[in-house]
């Protein structure tokens, strides 16, 4: 049962400044994931939770416990950091009973936990190894079990999943979801993987140069991107952004003319619109808001990506997986006004129309 | 194609071969004035200086060992050196180890970690004849001279810096999140230190431990100074002693000699299991 809340925290490194002034609350139980690129202060802010950072300035709580000045070990938090940091002099069951040893647990608890613990995670046959000896999954595991061998107050999860493969990273994304639905422990996630963000959370913070640029559930931020950058990072094959001018609620670029804006004039404005929102269409379709030829077609089976030239860059947009168009033909595109986006490239912020 | 494989192989024996060869001489430098000294303490005078020289000694005697461990006070030497050079080694490591990962984690303001570090080194920067008379002066006003503390305290202030540097870089080379992991796990910072960073330090350890301990079991030039009675000079002084005005006593040099090298054969074999690296292997990352 936990809450971490941020009031106005800044931490600095020197001269640069990691966070700045950062508020969010996390509610109990929540899944909350701190995306960004790296460098954006995601990792610091998670790490001024577990302690291993301290705040420059503003005040960190759990609950209404103010725990700034808090030890990490008081704290009741557990972590799992992105390289495991597993003791490599110590075998897997001392690995994971190592939080409880530390508490002084009695025998025959730490043995009945430990046991639990391991075949949850199904690692019970391997106790006695040592973590030279696993696999990186195997690993994986370790660090997550030695996470929830207690019950803490927070989880805490440093891109738990980035040096695993692709197939194993799919596999223990679900086992973390579910693992996280079971126990009903709050956690904060960090990564700069959106899909996994996306997958994994109750709501998403995207942060970019140690602010958040939007706080929202996954679905919130795909549909409903605040910021230029939330829009350009979220999103796979990313959000065409096109940089252009509004008049009159009509978007023009080089060979491209979308209206439907109301009546809204910007003079330096970037239209947004994700690949499955542009459609294809005949080149003599009248109502086509761009004709253009096509650069690239890829098909990726369950449909097909491809690139139009526009003036100097590429617009992309899904099409059905029997499309059949070529490279260098003319295709005519239309664009779900309703589904588009418009931005001030002054403020990089949403314009709303 | 055949031709060019038997060839190759010819070749491969030969750098083989000539490897083992090097390997042969460096062995034959650096073991043959052992065994000389070992070979001399068991031959009569007379032998020892024999033309041409008895390689293998035809009637062997312990004569030379009576005259250095019964007769003359080497055991007592020995036992002074023993006594000083684990006395000096416990310290330098026991605070080396501290200021190493002292010096190694904690954050300084300023440059402070540099500068400290460089300070440290900095007094070994001048050679140890140059502090023998402040050192004699210093140990006289308290009334140390011809004590062994006074040999432990010497040798300490030459063997600390190298012991912090050696422990600091072994500690930076450790992967820092192992200690953070033991901390979030409800570990106090020494806890983490205790539990996680000196057990992954133990070839670190044993690396400094054998240079402190092999330093002061040599030492001659501040235990001349500093010692001059039996109860309190080590083993070099008291070989050294067996070159006198009138004679050198080669046969008690060698047996001496010999015996001095046992020690520090011995606890070299005891930890360098301790010095094969790799422990930290499988730590981080998958």
């Amino acid at each position: 049962m936990a809450s971490v809340r941020f009031d106005n925290v800044t931490k600095k490194f020197g001269e640069f400044v990691a966070v700045h002034d950062f508020n969010l609350e996390i509610r109990d139980k929540e899944f909350l994931v701190l995306l960004g690129p790296s460098g954006c202060g995601k990792t610091t802010t998670m790490r001024m939770v577990a302690g291993l950072e301290e705040a420059t300035t503003g005040d960190i709580y759990i609950n209404s416990e103010r725990i700034n000045d808090v030890l990490p070990k008081y704290r009741d938090v557990a972590m799992v950091f992105q390289s495991y940091a597993l003791y490599p002099h110590l075998s897997v069951e001392d690995n994971i009973g190592y939080p409880l040893k530390i508490r002084k647990v009695p025998p025959e608890e730490y043995k009945r936990r430990i046991g639990e613990v391991a075949r949850r995670v199904e690692l019970d046959t391997m106790l006695k190894r040592l973590p030279k000896e696993l696999s990186g999954g195997q690993r994986q595991r370790v660090a997550l079990a030695r996470a929830i061998v207690r019950t803490p107050r927070v989880f805490l999860m440093d891109e738990p999943l980035s040096n695993l493969d692709a197939k194993l990273r799919t596999q223990m994304r679900a086992e973390l979801k579910h693992l996280q639905h079971e126990l009903q422990v709050t956690t904060i996630y960090v990564t700069h993987d959106q899909i996994e963000a996306m997958t994994l959370a109750h709501r998403v913070a995207v942060m970019n140069r140690g602010v958040i640029e939007q706080l929202g559930t996954p679905r919130e931020i795909y549909n409903d991107p605040r910021t230029l950058f939330v829009a350009g990072f979220i999103g796979s094959p990313a959000m065409n952004l096109i940089p252009g001018e509004v008049k009159d609620g009509v978007f023009a670029s080089a060979g491209l003319r979308v209206g439907g804006a109301g009546r809204i004039s910007i003079a330096r404005a970037v239209l947004g619109v994700r690949p499955e929102d542009v459609h294809a269409a005949s080149a003599e379709d009248p109502d086509v808001n761009l004709v253009a030829s096509i650069y690239s077609v890829e098909l990726t089976g369950e449909n097909t990506l491809v690139s139009l030239q526009l003036g100097g860059r590429l617009m992309t947009l899904r099409a059905d997986k029997n499309f059949a168009g070529q490279i260098d033909q003319r295709l005519g595109v239309r664009i779900e006004t309703d589904r588009m986006f418009l931005f001030d490239a002054e403020t990089e912020r949403r314009v709303d129309f | 194609m055949a031709t060019i494989r038997t060839r190759s192989r010819t070749r491969e024996m030969l750098l083989r071969l000539s490897a083992y060869l090097a390997i042969l001489v460096a062995l034959i430098l650096t073991l043959f004035p052992v065994y000389w000294i070992a070979a001399n303490s068991f031959k009569f005078d007379i032998d020892i200086f024999a033309v041409p020289p008895e390689w293998v000694p035809r009637n062997p005697t312990l004569k030379h060992y009576d005259e250095a461990f019964v007769q003359r006070p080497f055991l007592r030497y020995a036992l002074n050196s023993f006594l000083v050079a684990i006395g000096t080694t416990v310290i330098s490591v026991t605070f080396g180890t501290m200021a190493g990962y002292a010096l190694a984690r904690f954050s300084y303001p300023w440059q402070w970690r540099k500068q400290i570090s460089f300070w440290i080194l900095s007094t070994r920067m001048m050679p140890p004849i140059v502090s023998i008379i402040p050192l004699y002066l210093f140990f006289n006003y308290f009334d140390m001279l011809n004590t062994k503390s006074a040999l432990i305290i010497a040798y300490t202030a030459f063997n600390l810096p190298f012991a912090t540097w050696m422990m600091k870089s072994y500690f930076q080379d450790l992967p820092v999140e192992l200690e953070e992991a033991a901390i979030v796990d409800g570990d106090t910072r020494w806890g983490a230190f205790v539990h996680v960073a000196l057990p992954l330090a133990r070839p670190g350890l044993a690396a400094t431990a054998i240079f402190c301990l092999i330093i002061s079991w040599n030492e001659f030039l501040l235990s001349l100074v500093i010692t001059l009675t039996e109860q309190s000079q080590t083993l070099p002084i008291g070989i050294a002693g067996r070159v006198t005005q009138y004679s050198t006593y080669w046969g008690e040099i060698s047996a001496a000699g010999f015996m001095a090298c046992v020690p520090i054969v011995i606890f070299a074999f005891l930890v360098q299991k301790h010095l094969v690296r790799g422990l930290s292997l499988g730590a981080v990352k998958g």
